[in-house]
C-alpha cells in the first residue's frame, strides 16, 4: 500500500513538476523584475519582501484570518442547511415550483454583492452582517443545483421504484439522495469558491477586522506588501475550504464518475 | 390453466398540437400462467407503451387490463420487471443492487441469501457480487439487471428490450440463461423485442404487432420443444417461423 503510495506520488512528481517550474520562474522573474524596473516599494514589492515584512505582522494577520474564516464557513454552512431543503421542497412541491422558484430564478439575477452596504447600514460592522452576504453568495448555486439534482432522475429508476410498492420515504432515502448527491455537489463547490469573495468585499464596505479590511488599509498606508499577504491568506482561505468539500465529495459519493481514478 | 394476463379493448392515445395521436391499440388478448410471450414489430409501434400499461405505469386511453384477475389501476408491485435502461444504480455493488429491490419491498436481504447466491450463479456472474456496475462488461450489467429483476420470485415478468443494447454473442448467452431461468420457475413472461429470431427462440407464442398505430396483427404459436438451444436454429421448423414472420413484416413495409 505505501509502495502503491510511493509509485502514485512519483508519477505525480514526473507527470506535474513543468507546473511547479513554471510556478518557481513566475516568482523568480517578480522579485528581478522590481529590481530591474526599479519599481517604487509603495507600489509593488519583491515576494521574499513581502514574506519577511508580513511576518512581522504575523499575529494580527492570523487573527484576521480566523474571522475572515468564521464568516466565510458560517455563511456557507447555514446555505447549506438552507437551500438543500428548500430545492427538496421546490422539487417535490408543484405550488413551491410555480411561486418559490421563478422567484429565486429572478433573485439570482441580482448581484448579491450590491446589498452588502445595504445589510451594512442595517446591522452594524460585526460578524452578522457578513455572515449574511455570504450566505446570499452561497445560496443560490446550491439551491438551484439541488433542485436539478432532485429533478432529474431517470425515468427508468422512477418507475422501478414504483413497481417495488415502497414508501415514497423510502424510495428518497435509498434512490433520491444518492442519486441527487453529485449535482448537489457541484452547487456545493461552486458555493465554496465564491464564500471568500463574498467575505472579503462585505469586509471592503464596512468592518473592523478580518482580512478585507486588512488589505483596504494596509493598501490605504502604501503597503502592498502586506496587502499581496493578506490576498495570499484569503486565497488560502478559499482552498482550504474547497479542498474540505473536495474531501467530503470523494467520502461520499466514491462510485461516481468525477470519482474514479485512472 | 388460468389466465394470467387479460387485455380488454385497450389503446393508447396521445394528445399532440396537431391533435391526437394513436400510439396503440385497440387490442384484445389473453396470457395464460406459465406462458413466454413475446410482442413483436418495429421501433414506435407501441410494443414498450403496451408493457407499461401492463405494468399500471402508464394508464390505457381506452379498454382495461387484469392481471391475475385484478384489474389494473395503479403501479403493480407482484410482478417484475426489466427495463430499456439499466436500473442497476451506481453506488450499489451487484449484490447491493440485488438487494436494493428487497430493501424496497420491505424484506430482508438476510433471508435471500440462498436465493441470490443461485441466481447468482445461474447466471454465472458468481464471484462478481462486490463488483461495482461500472466495472462490469455491458452483458454482466444485464445479467445483474435481471437478477435485481427477478430477486422477489415475482409471478409474472414483464421484460422490456432485455437484451437490445448487447452485442450478438452475448445476446445469445443471455438467452440461455433466461430460458432456463424462465424453464426453472416457469412465471408468466411478457418480453417486448424487435428481434424476430429471439422472438422464435423464447417463446410459446408471438404477438405481431403492425407499425404505427401499432395493433396485434397476428399471433403466431411456436409449437418446438424447450430447451431451445443454438442447434434448434438449424431445425426446418424454425427456420420456416422466421421465414412466416419475414413475410408479414414485409407485407407491413418495415422490412
Amino acid at each position: 500500500m505505501s509502495e502503491k503510495a510511493l509509485k502514485r506520488l512519483v508519477r505525480w512528481i514526473s507527470e506535474s513538476w513543468m507546473m511547479f517550474a513554471f510556478f518557481a520562474c513566475f516568482f523568480l522573474l517578480w522579485e528581478w523584475s522590481i529590481d530591474w524596473f526599479e519599481v517604487p516599494k509603495y507600489i509593488l514589492n519583491k515576494p521574499s519582501e513581502i514574506i519577511t515584512n508580513s511576518a512581522a505582522d504575523l499575529p494580527r494577520l492570523m487573527q484576521y484570518t480566523y474571522i475572515t474564516g468564521l464568516e466565510t464557513v458560517l455563511g456557507f454552512l447555514v446555505a447549506i442547511s438552507l437551500a438543500i431543503p428548500i430545492g427538496v421542497a421546490i422539487t417535490f412541491s408543484n405550488i413551491l415550483r410555480k411561486t418559490l422558484y421563478p422567484f429565486l430564478v429572478s433573485v439570482e439575477m441580482v448581484p448579491k454583492i450590491a446589498f452588502a452596504p445595504l445589510f451594512i447600514s442595517w446591522l452594524g460592522f460585526g460578524l452578522l452582517p457578513k455572515v449574511i452576504i455570504v450566505f446570499l453568495v452561497c445560496f443560490f448555486p446550491i439551491v438551484l443545483n439541488a433542485i436539478l439534482a432532485f429533478g432529474s432522475l431517470s425515468q427508468e429508476l422512477d418507475r422501478f421504484s414504483q413497481i417495488t410498492g415502497s414508501s415514497k420515504i423510502k424510495i428518497f432515502l435509498k434512490i433520491r439522495i444518492p442519486f441527487a448527491l453529485p449535482q448537489c455537489f457541484v452547487g456545493i463547490k461552486y458555493a465554496a469558491i465564491n464564500a471568500t469573495v463574498g467575505a472579503a468585499i462585505a469586509e471592503f464596505i464596512g468592518s473592523d477586522q478580518g482580512l478585507g479590511f486588512y488589505i483596504q488599509i494596509v493598501t490605504g498606508n502604501m503597503r502592498p506588501d502586506l496587502a499581496f499577504a493578506g490576498i495570499f491568506l484569503l486565497t488560502l482561505l478559499g482552498l482550504g475550504l474547497f479542498g474540505i468539500v473536495t474531501l467530503v465529495e470523494r467520502l461520499m459519493i466514491p462510485w461516481h464518475i468525477s470519482q474514479r481514478r485512472g | 390453466m388460468n389466465t394470467a394476463i387479460q387485455i380488454q379493448g385497450v389503446s393508447k392515445v396521445f394528445s399532440t398540437d396537431d391533435g391526437p395521436l394513436v400510439a396503440f391499440g385497440p387490442a384484445d388478448l389473453d396470457i395464460q400462467e406459465g406462458e413466454f410471450v413475446s410482442l413483436l414489430g418495429p421501433s414506435g409501434c407501441g410494443k414498450s407503451t403496451l408493457l407499461m400499461m401492463l405494468a399500471g405505469l402508464e394508464k390505457p386511453s381506452s379498454g382495461q387490463i387484469f392481471l391475475n384477475q385484478t384489474p389494473v389501476h395503479s403501479p403493480r408491485n407482484d410482478i417484475g420487471v426489466m427495463f430499456q435502461e439499466s436500473t442497476l444504480v451506481p453506488w450499489r455493488t451487484v449484490l447491493g443492487n440485488i438487494e436494493l429491490q428487497l430493501e424496497l419491498r420491505g424484506e430482508r436481504p438476510e433471508n435471500f441469501r440462498e436465493q441470490i447466491d443461485s441466481l447468482l450463479n445461474s447466471v454465472s456472474l458468481k464471484g462478481m457480487e462486490q463488483r461495482m456496475p461500472h466495472e462490469l462488461s455491458g452483458g454482466m450489467q444485464q445479467r445483474a439487471a435481471l437478477c435485481q429483476a427477478l430477486i422477489h420470485q415475482p409471478q409474472t415478468l414483464l421484460l422490456d428490450e432485455p437484451l437490445g443494447k448487447l452485442d450478438a454473442m452475448t445476446r445469445e448467452n443471455i438467452r440461455g440463461d433466461l430460458q432456463r431461468l424462465w424453464l426453472d420457475k416457469k412465471p408468466t413472461v411478457v418480453m417486448v423485442t424487435h428481434s424476430i429470431e429471439e422472438a422464435v427462440q423464447m417463446s410459446t407464442r408471438v404477438y405481431l404487432i403492425s407499425p404505427r398505430p401499432g395493433k396485434i396483427d397476428k399471433v403466431v404459436d411456436i409449437e418446438m420443444d424447450y430447451p431451445r438451444n443454438l442447434a434448434v436454429k438449424q431445425d426446418q421448423r424454425f427456420i420456416q417461423y422466421l421465414a412466416d414472420i419475414h413475410s408479414v413484416f414485409h407485407s407491413y413495409g418495415v422490412l
